[in-house]
């Protein structure tokens, strides 16, 4: 399994990437949603960890796209966007987890 | 006027009449000889100076100046009787007075001569400059709160695409120092090249630590309450910081276009002043921007003959015509949240800089284009850039080249 963090701040994604490199799993950075659509679709064990304020596609509708997959992945989304943000966000995110930045590193040990 | 004119009747009436007369102004007036001898002191020349005419006629007119202006004086007026050049006759300027208990404050002198025929004389009209002086300081005062005011509730709107900005360093810093506890522990266990990569993600923790305080030190650069000052300055760097602080948190679709002419001459600016001018009209051409299919809003800097401009121009709808009229006075605003104090204050802030702030409307397709003007001043070598934003205060503020005292 594979965990793909789509995330346009350089200082985020890689220190996301060498934490769950460092916690033992393969980790895969995108700067944006295109890039990511260009690689190979996820399988159904792999994470997909999405910033909801990407430029261009957003995060949110990266997540509409997913859940389309036959085999969807599971779904971490992060955003440094209000709570106000989130919930007008609810109806397309579904049931997918939100966590706000700061991340906290023993929140994301626990779910991945 | 002189002791011995004193031989008719006439005279000493018109004469008595005349001291009357000077006693009832409200200026001080004075008259002395070439030899700069005090001949006619009036009434308000007591309350200013303290002195009662008994211990000022007949002494030298340094008696009522500072003693820079005083060593001065003689040499003056030994130049003006060999050359005739005139420094301050017919002229009038302000200088400063002296007090008998030794305190000195600003007043206006105008100085008249006349041909006696005693010689020549000069009549001197002094007028207290002090009640006008504390007027305009406090006049600038409140202007200065008004405009830094301004700057806090700019501030206070942009706080939370701030707060979010801040996030971003700060789940870095989080991430990485795990990641070094980890590469700690493998350390302990003499694992190759963990040592590396303890050392390289700390210098990444750092790297966003700094970050972090960047984004700080902008903000507080910008909301800090200062004096207003004016100092030689780079626009374009004026303008960066500008740019780089309403992008901050501001991300997503849109593009924010640099034109800068790099070959500019200093600018004489307060540069937090001037940046919160751009920070205004940029935020202004964001918010009309927002909803077109490709967002975007340019800056750009310039020289036209003796003026250097900033033009922000954006791809928006341009200004309603209705608005124009009252475009750039206070609270007139189409905003829910807006105050409308962004233009009225900027183009203020702008007058005040010798400049102006004009508006290119726009619509029928075009958007709007606002161009702050401000003067070119020749002869200016030492340049700074704005500074303060990235760098720490202390060492933007100190050592100002090519600043008078
Ligand atoms: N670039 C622009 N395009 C279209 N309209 C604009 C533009 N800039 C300003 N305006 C109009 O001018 C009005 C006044 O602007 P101003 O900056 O003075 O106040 P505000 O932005 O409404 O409030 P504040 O700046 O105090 O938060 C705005 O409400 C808006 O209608
Ligand atoms: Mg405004």
């Amino acid at each position: 399994m594979a965990i793909h963090i789509l995330e346009d701040d350089p200082g985020v994604s890689d220190s996301l990437r060498l934490f769950l490199q460092g916690l033992g799993h393969d980790a895969f950075v995108y700067p944006d949603a295109e890039s990511f659509f260009e690689a190979d679709p996820p399988g159904a064990d792999d994470t997909i960890i999405v910033d909801l304020n990407l430029p261009g596609i957003s995060g949110a509708q990266v997540i509409v796209w997913l859940r389309t997959l036959a085999e969807p992945p599971r779904v971490v989304a992060i955003t440094g966007q209000s709570q106000t943000v989130i919930e007008k966000l609810r109806a397309s995110l579904g049931d997918v987890m939100v966590l706000r930045k700061p991340l906290s590193s023993r929140i994301l040990a626990d779910i991945v | 006027m002189s002791p011995d004119a004193h031989d008719s009747t006439a005279s000493t009436v018109s004469e008595a009449r005349l001291l009357s007369v000077l006693d009832t102004a409200v200026d001080g007036i004075l008259v002395i000889d070439e030899r700069a001898r005090i001949l006619v002191y009036n009434k308000a020349c007591e309350s200013l100076f303290g002195y009662a005419p008994g211990e000022a006629l007949g002494q030298s007119i340094r008696l009522i100046m500072p003693s820079d202006y005083a060593a001065a004086h003689d040499g003056y007026m030994e130049s003006y009787k060999r050359t005739g050049t005139r420094k301050i006759i017919g002229i009038g300027r302000e200088v400063r007075g002296r007090h008998k208990d030794g305190t000195e404050f600003p007043v206006e002198l105008s100085v008249g001569e006349t041909t006696t025929p005693e010689g020549r004389q000069f009549i001197g009209i002094i007028r207290d400059l002090r009640s006008r002086k504390e007027q305009e300081r406090r006049l600038n005062e409140l202007q200065a709160d008004l405009v830094h005011m301004a700057r806090v509730s700019a501030m206070d709107e942009m706080g939370a695409a701030l707060a979010h900005e801040l996030n971003q360093p700060l789940t870095a810093i989080m991430l990485y120092l795990q990641a070094a506890t980890r590469a700690m522990a493998r350390m302990e266990q003499g694992a190759a090249g963990a040592p590396d990569i303890f050392r390289q993600v700390l210098d990444k923790a750092v790297h966003e630590a700094e970050r972090a305080g960047n984004i700080i030190s902008r903000m507080r650069h910008f909301v800090e309450k200062r004096e207003p000052q004016r100092r030689p300055v780079d626009l374009n760097s004026v303008a960066e910081e500008a740019v780089e602080l309403v992008m901050l948190g501001l991300r997503g679709p849109g593009r924010m276009v640099r034109d800068l002419d790099r070959n500019l001459p200093a600018a004489i600016i307060d540069p937090v002043q001037i940046q919160q001018i751009l920070v205004n009209l940029l935020r202004n051409a964001i918010e009309a921007v927002k909803d077109r299919p490709d967002p975007t809003v340019s800056i750009r800097t310039a020289r036209r003959s003796d003026m250097l401009t900033v033009t922000v121009q954006d791809n928006g709808p341009g200004l309603k015509p209705e608005v124009l009229p009252t475009l750039f006075k206070a609270f007139s605003s189409s905003k829910r949240t807006g105050m409308g104090l962004g233009l009225s204050i900027s183009r203020t802030i702008a007058q005040n800089h010798a400049g102006d702030l004009t508006v290119d409307p726009g619509g029928d397709g075009r958007g709007a284009a606002f161009t702050l003007h401000l003067p070119v001043i020749e002869n200016v070598d030492t340049v700074e850039s704005a500074a303060g934003g990235t760098g720490d205060e202390e060492s933007s503020g100190r050592g100002q080249p090519g600043v008078t005292p």
